[in-house]
């Protein structure tokens, strides 16, 4: 028997309906901790998704070989290699990017959402599944950074990507880019998500009940005639 | 559905416990608590100026504006006619600097119960004292405006001075006594004289809405602990009687600490969160970077206050171990 | 057995993979890292020191110094790297002095962790700017509140107090530093 697989579902369920920040709630310590410019958040964003996308590429491609007991090991050798691959390409190349991220490039290893992907999704399937799965997680994050990084740098300081924004006449709340603005931010968007999700649900429970309804009442009324 | 009752059952009237009211109910204690910061908000225009009844205002307005505004987003009762949400406008104004920027102010103002205390489901939920959560954010967001303090009677005039606490953290300045009783010296609008305070502190004791233990046990513990630095050299570190009559020190202990939602109950836990909060006091006061700790010290012991109560509640009589 | 065997291949073969790898990325990225290294260390050094052209590392055993040389290969003053700590975390100073150690040629902020918005207003112009040209005899003193009246004077950020303080006495420690050292030979 064929399974059916809807691929483009394996791609936008990462942007939302498991969106790694607000739905999984996972890689906390870069999330809370690099977002206070739009810029850091994307540049974040980029070197996760990256070596969120090879890792399971790779993690896929050889998951019928690794045995079960050591699977964990490799994962993380295999992170780590991308990882460490990300931090040197940066330091040559973008040195004033990498002295703004300090360290938490080396900390992408540990992010939870990355090996969390591996077990949960791209040891068990296909290469094209699990890229697609990588992509949409990775791009998941990275707008969820963006946003985040965004309104506290908009708040804090006048700006977003650097481009001032708000006039003079606003006096930039510094708490903003503070750690604890950070936790401030994530709190209330994700209570934002959660009220629109729930709101979300409400209503269609609301449309089964009343296409529940109508549907009765039309059987009555054929009972009826 | 009803109920049918026998005739002799009818003359009782049935009613679950508890059968004795003080008669204390809610909004009326935070009428009276609202009643006694007055003298607070006339030393504040007499020393700086009519201008801080804008300051005043704006916070009392946007305190219960956001009270009200979200308890009918989250379809509650608005009460916004009990009084709590303008004690905390009244109290987060009281704390703020001479002609502190009125947008700045309902920014904290909206903060206070937003995020202090509606988050938490409203009155009586809330962890930390609404108006110093207010207070800490607009501390942590506007540092450099906060701290910029006019002197009393000059207003407008940006000629900023030292609060006396300041002037001794950083230039070994003590300031008389006497000035720190009237208050005109360089503060919080609220905070600056002792006798106001202390007046309608002593009338909240008095009536039996604030429990002496919690005050008491703050000046004890400061006397105790800051007196052990002064004893060990009096150059260095001031003496008690200061660390009692500088800074917030009086308005947190009679009217912050003692904020039943964010206090303890029993008796002994008082001891302990008094005792706790002038040990945080003086330690922050003596070795911290900023010269003031009053508000994080009071927030610090508020986070204890459920397990001080877990642990010091009394043993029901009777029961064996 | 036949399982113990293949769980040490699998990862012998995945670890020398991605040591390859990362050597190569390695061999490619070094060069780039150590020019991006060089190329910082020059700019700051010549920024504190406008009128250098020519450096040289002068060996010292806790600080980073540099004698530096105009065009003519004569010596005009000294460049020295110190840290201390601020409010939060260290604070990395690079400044120029003048041949004679009496004046500060300007100062960079290499590295800080201060709060941002107040205590990062050292790495500002506004602040660096005090100290061209300032005299260093006897020390830099720091003002609050009031401009400045002496020459070896400079005036504290508000509400950056410690920050600014931590700056000066960085550099002040080490001019110290770099006279007993001058002195001794």
């Amino acid at each position: 028997m064929k399974k059916e697989v809807n691929y483009s579902n394996e791609f936008l369920k990462g942007l939302w309906d498991i969106n790694p920040v607000f739905k999984q709630v996972l890689g906390m310590c870069p999330v809370l901790a690099v977002t206070v410019s739009a810029i850091n958040g994307l540049a974040m964003g980029l070197a996760t998704t990256f070596v969120l996308v090879f890792s399971s590429l790779i993690v896929s491609l050889i998951r019928k070989i690794v045995p079960n007991q050591v699977r964990i090991a490799t994962f993380i050798v295999i992170i780590s290699t991308f990882v460490t691959i990300v931090d040197l390409v940066m330091k040559a190349k973008f040195p004033e990017l990498s002295k703004a991220l300090g360290p938490f490039i080396p900390l992408i290893v540990v992010n939870c959402l990355i090996l969390g992907r591996m077990e949960a999704f791209a040891s068990k399937n296909s290469v094209i599944r699990s890229l697609l799965d990588s992509t949409g997680n990775g791009i998941g994050f990275m707008l969820a950074l963006i946003v985040l990084g965004s309104i506290r740098e908009l708040l804090g300081n006048r700006t977003i990507f650097g481009f001032q924004v708000l006039p003079e006449l606003y006096t930039p709340m510094l708490v903003m880019i503070l750690p604890a603005g950070a936790f401030l931010t994530l709190g209330l968007l994700m209570g934002l998500s959660n009220w629109y999700v729930k709101k979300k649900e409400q209503e269609e429970i609301e449309l089964i009940f009343s296409g529940y309804r109508s549907a009765t009442t039309l059987n009555t009324q054929t009972e009826l005639n | 559905m009803t109920v049918e009752r026998s005739d002799s059952l009818n003359q009782f009237e049935l009613k679950i416990s508890p059968h004795l009211h003080s008669g204390w109910t809610t909004k009326k204690v935070m009428w009276y608590v609202n009643l006694s910061l007055l003298p607070c908000v006339i030393s504040a225009v007499i020393f700086f100026g009519w201008q801080q009844l804008f300051i005043i205002f704006t916070s009392i307005f946007f305190a219960c504006g956001t009270e009200a505004l979200i308890q009918k987003l989250s379809k509650r009762k608005i009460s916004i006619d009990d009084g709590s949400a303008v004690l905390t406008g009244l109290l987060l104004a009281l704390t703020l600097p001479p002609n502190f920027s009125l947008w700045a102010t309902a920014i904290g103002s909206a903060f206070a119960i937003g995020i202090g205390k509606q988050v938490f489901g409203g009155l009586g939920f809330n962890i930390f004292n609404p108006a110093l959560v207010g207070r800490a954010f607009l501390q942590a967001a506007f540092p450099v405006q906060i701290t910029t303090w006019t002197m009393p009677n000059y207003s407008i005039d940006s000629v900023t001075l030292a609060t006396p606490l300041a002037a001794f953290k950083f230039d070994k300045i003590i300031t008389p006594l006497s000035s720190m009783l009237i208050g005109n010296v360089g503060g919080c609008i609220g905070e600056t004289s002792g006798i106001a305070i202390l007046l309608g502190g002593l009338f909240l004791i008095a009536v039996r809405i604030v429990n002496w233990r919690i005050p008491l046990s703050i000046i004890i513990g400061v006397f105790i602990f800051g007196g052990i630095f002064f004893l060990i050299d009096p150059m260095e570190y001031p003496s008690p009687i200061f660390h009692i009559f500088a800074g917030g020190f009086l308005l947190g202990a009679f009217f912050m600490a003692t904020d039943y939602v964010t206090s303890p109950v029993t008796a002994k836990g008082m001891y302990i969160f008094g005792l706790g909060i002038a040990l945080v006091l003086v330690i922050i006061r003596l070795f911290g970077g900023l010269p003031e700790g009053v508000m994080y010290a009071i927030l610090f012991m508020n986070a204890f206050v459920p397990i001080i109560n877990r642990y010091t509640l009394p043993e029901p009589f009777g029961l064996r171990k | 057995m036949k399982q113990v065997i293949k769980i040490i291949a699998v990862l012998t073969s995945i670890g020398i993979i991605s040591g390859g790898v990362l050597a190569s990325v390695s061999n490619w990225a070094n060069p780039f890292i150590e020019k991006n290294k060089k190329e910082a260390t020059e700019k700051a050094i010549f920024l504190v020191q406008p009128e250098a052209k020519y450096y040289e590392r002068f060996d010292f055993s806790d600080m980073e110094v540099y004698k530096v040389y105009d065009y003519d290969k004569e010596l005009v003053g000294y460049v020295v790297v110190n840290q201390g700590n601020g409010f939060q975390g260290p604070i990395r100073v690079i400044f120029g002095l003048s041949k004679d150690l009496q004046r500060i040629t300007a100062i960079d902020v290499l590295e800080q962790v201060e709060t941002p918005g107040l205590g990062t207003l050292i790495t500002e112009d506004d602040f660096k700017n005090q100290f061209k040209n300032l005299l260093i005899v006897p020390m830099i003193e720091w003002v609050k509140g009031k401009p400045p009246s002496k020459d070896n004077e400079i005036k504290a950020i508000t509400g950056a107090t410690i920050s600014s303080k931590a700056t000066v006495q960085i550099i002040n420690d080490g001019i110290n530093k770099l006279k007993k050292r001058l002195n001794d030979e």
